[in-house]
């Protein structure tokens, strides 16, 4: 199904295609955004490729989840013991970030979203309250 | 449990195994590891000889796995004095010292996304280690350095293990 909408006289064009059983692709202009329900049955992005065989992948192995979170936030306080991306780098769902010394355990902070780093707003050895913003993804 | 003659780190392993979809108490025991590690990545001296295991824990609040790094150390202290007549003393949370001495290390490790994924629990303990390297002579002790003979360590570990699971038995699953 493809649709035409306006946006703050902003055009978008917009092709809905089913790509497997419950998984939808939505095409906003030329970037790809993957939904499918979940076990509420609410329809949440999700990424593909954590579905069957036979779904299409983006080429570069990579997918822009539009609608996921794109500020990583402290669970907890602590210091930030190491930071494992830049700016600009292309970040996969499940990768860590930085890793988190509090409470007395060792905190790997991963990306449950595929992305590109936007801004690191942390340093090593930095105290960072919990919910404070870590990394702004793309 | 799976058993492994040499591995990089038990830690290690843990994580990547809990990340596949292994089951709480999970444990990985390993006979050498090569790349052992403790608080902030630092080395852990892991020859043949000592007991080196992790376990991949039920999913639990964070207070929780506080809770449970300070309880294993505990467990290793207890386990160690009941066992063997030597006094242990805890130095919160992380080690277990025999006359101001390392002779256990425990490193709980937690994955976090929007809620916590996986948490493991690494424990090093000095068994039947005879000496150690020069530069850790001065900090670190082994049980058969400290009573002068071999000690059994599938049997510690089958203490320690039971000990957790014991103490645990209020985590929420």
């Amino acid at each position: 199904m493809q649709t035409e909408i306006k946006i703050k006289n902003k055009n978008y064009h917009i092709d809905i295609a089913e790509m497997a059983e419950g998984l939808l692709k939505v095409k906003v202009n030329n970037r790809n955004y993957f939904f499918a329900k979940n076990k509420s049955g609410e329809l949440v992005s999700v990424d593909p490729k954590l579905y069957a065989n036979g779904v299409e992948l983006e080429e570069n192995g990579f997918v822009y989840d539009g609608l996921a979170e794109k500020e990583i936030k402290s669970p907890i306080a602590g210091i930030i013991s190491s930071i494992d991306v830049k700016k600009g780098s292309k970040v996969k769902s499940g990768q860590r970030v930085a890793t988190l010394i509090a409470m007395k355990m060792e905190n790997e902070i991963i990306v449950e979203t595929a992305g590109v780093v936007k801004e690191v707003k942390i340093k090593e050895k930095q105290f960072v309250n919990s919910n404070e913003i870590l990394i702004i993804l793309e | 449990m799976e058993k492994f003659k040499t591995i990089s780190s038990t830690n290690q392993k843990a994580k990547e195994l809990a990340q596949e979809g292994a089951e709480p108490w999970t444990i990985i025991v390993a006979e050498e590891q090569k790349a052992g590690y403790g608080k902030e990545k630092v080395s852990w001296f892991s020859p043949n000889g000592g007991l080196y295991f992790s376990i991949i824990l039920p999913k639990s609040q964070i207070e929780d796995l506080q809770t449970l790094t300070i309880l294993a150390a505990f467990i290793v202290a207890k386990t160690i004095k009941d066992t063997f007549s030597l006094e242990p003393l805890i130095k919160l949370p992380n080690d277990v010292l025999i006359k101001q001495k390392k002779v256990a290390g425990i490193l709980t490790e937690n994955i976090i996304g929007k809620e916590i994924k996986n948490s493991i629990i690494g424990i090093g303990l000095n068994s039947n280690i005879d000496e150690f390297p020069r530069e850790l002579e001065k900090s670190a002790t082994s049980l058969k350095i400290e009573l002068g003979r071999e000690v059994d360590n599938e049997k510690i570990l089958e203490m320690i293990i039971k000990g957790l699971k014991e103490q645990l038995k209020t985590i929420s699953q």
